[in-house]
């Protein structure tokens, strides 16, 4: 599987522009982690993925073959979990998944459906209506449904949102899993996680693409920017961004990110998170 | 797409508002039978195909109201949300709607036949009449153009804009007290009674004037085309 995305413009009727020459190529297998803070039009970038939105300048390429005239194809070849999305409450988590196989045109649904049920661990309530699902079984069924017939493109917008912390790590490592022989590219904003899974990153910001590369690469770019200091008065955080805070017997922690880091502050080894921070940030600071 | 279609039709009539309304249609169609029917329409039996006639007329309304409820699965804002699962599918978008409108048509049916279904049982208790065969055409005649231009024009309107489709369910009752011409007479029902006693003959044969079955076919065609006109249209933003 192969996208390449050529110099993509979205501008939404009401002037805002989510997307701004964005050029990418993915290809498989990777697991590929999409951040970027709240509005950075990750989720456009998706949409556009599943040709659900035009662009309005540049080009995608599945296979070589130009959008639009490949939806079919892609489709196909594609499970898709979006941000947003509804569910037949009237259905059971079966019921529904099976009416998803048949639009998806699978010939052995039944097995398909068992799987992505027990893959995703709903068996439970697999024969239970939709309505009387908590939050999180009814994003497992929205997980689910995007694994059914082990599509070779999977397209995960936020898909660990409503989920408890054990199983966010459950599905991390699905996820990674999946991986192995397909092409996943996972959106959040939640750097957990894709710190231990994702080997690929793209970041988006402001409708552009500030980096792409291994989260390595990522850390590595934020080495010398990272630090700490026990906070004594304000004027000490001037010109810094402070990304935490610790409570600790000599009093507040601060871990900060900067261009430049003061004398005062003692550089510490970066994280993903803060690199990630850095990233964003420093062009804030810019 | 006969998954589809079988599960649609799940969702259409196993839930709570489809056992409502075929409660209200029955209680609402026994008014009808027991008020009016009973008295037969322009001199002719209760069970004539006129009294029948005039029985669906005003039966059409709610029928109609009917059918545009199971369009309410199709466009309200929950499908819109689904349609963000459903959309990302390689199903054809043509055929993906048609099979969800035969659903709506297959509960517009069944809505239908209950009402067809009382009146003969009505006949049958109060009569012992069982000419049911003699009441077809009426039935068809009545109820099929009336109801394809009801489910096709509501899949067309709902489609554009959800709201559309309660301006569409208040038409039949508009038509209801409008003077029709006697071509789309039938749209109200007034034909029933109306044409017969213009025949001036007692307990006339069931006929049907050339410029009134032209306009049922028109309002079938009519209906089938906004059917085929609504289906495969998608929400892509430019």
């Amino acid at each position: 599987m192969h996208i390449e995305i050529q110099n993509l413009e979205m501008t939404y009727p009401n002037g805002k522009r989510a997307l701004d020459g964005v050029s990418l190529s993915l290809r498989s297998p990777s697991l590929v982690g999409l951040l970027g803070p709240n509005g950075a039009g990750k989720s456009t970038l998706m949409k556009l993925l599943v040709a659900a939105l035009l662009p309005t300048k540049g080009a995608v390429f599945v296979n070589g073959s130009p959008m639009p005239g490949a939806e079919r194809a892609l489709k196909a070849q594609l499970g898709y979990l979006p941000q947003d999305f509804g569910l037949f409450d009237e259905l059971t988590a079966t019921q529904f998944l099976s009416y998803m196989a048949a639009l998806k045109g699978l010939k052995d649904s039944r097995a398909a459906v068992q799987e992505a049920i027990a893959a995703v661990g709903l068996e439970e309530k697999a024969r239970a209506r939709i309505r009387t699902l908590s939050g999180g079984q009814r994003q497992r069924v929205g997980i689910a449904q995007a694994l059914l017939g082990d599509a070779p493109f999977l397209i995960l917008d936020e898909p660990t949102v409503g989920l408890d912390p054990e199983e966010r790590i459950r599905f991390r490592n699905l996820f990674s899993r999946v991986a192995r022989d397909r092409l996943v590219l996972l959106s959040t904003h939640i750097i957990d996680d894709v710190q231990s899974v994702c080997d690929h990153l793209i970041v988006l910001h402001q409708g552009k693409v500030r980096f792409m590369g291994t989260p390595s690469e990522l850390i590595r770019s934020a080495q010398g920017h990272v630090g700490t200091f026990l906070a004594k008065n304000a004027a000490q955080e001037k010109g810094l961004r402070v990304t935490a805070r610790i409570n600790t017997a000599e009093g507040v922690l601060c871990r900060v990110v900067a261009k430049a880091l003061p004398d005062f502050v003692r550089p510490e080894t970066p994280a993903l998170e803060d690199a990630y921070l850095y990233l964003i940030s420093g062009e804030a600071m810019a | 797409m006969k998954r589809i279609y079988l599960y649609e039709l799940k969702r259409l009539l196993w839930n709570k508002f489809f056992i409502g309304l075929l409660l209200v249609t029955l209680f609402y169609g026994g008014q009808v039978l027991q008020n009016e029917t009973l008295l037969g329409v322009a001199d002719t039996a209760p069970f004539s195909p006129w009294s029948f006639g005039a029985y669906l007329g005003r039966m059409l309304p709610l029928l109609w109201v009917g059918a545009l409820f199971f369009l309410t699965f199709f466009t309200g804002a929950a499908q819109k949300r689904v349609a963000a699962l459903t959309d990302a599918t390689p199903a054809p978008p043509r055929r993906y709607d048609l099979a969800r409108l035969a659903a709506a048509a297959t509960g517009a049916a069944l809505l239908s036949l209950a009402a067809v279904a009382e009146a003969l049982f009505f006949y049958a208790r109060m009569f012992a009449w069982y000419g049911w065969g003699a009441l077809l055409p009426a039935a068809l005649l009545a109820l099929v153009p009336a109801l394809a231009l009801a489910l096709g024009g509501g899949w067309l309107l709902g489609r554009a804009r959800p709201w559309l489709l309660w301006l569409w369910a208040a038409l039949p009752f508009v038509l209801m007290v409008l003077p029709l011409p006697q071509a789309l007479s039938m749209l109200n029902g007034s034909f029933f009674s109306a044409y017969p006693a213009s025949l001036d003959a007692l307990d006339p044969a069931f006929a049907l004037p050339g410029g009134v079955l032209a306009a049922q076919i028109l309002l079938l065609a009519t209906g089938a085309a906004a059917a085929v006109l609504g289906a495969g249209r998608r929400d892509v933003r430019v």
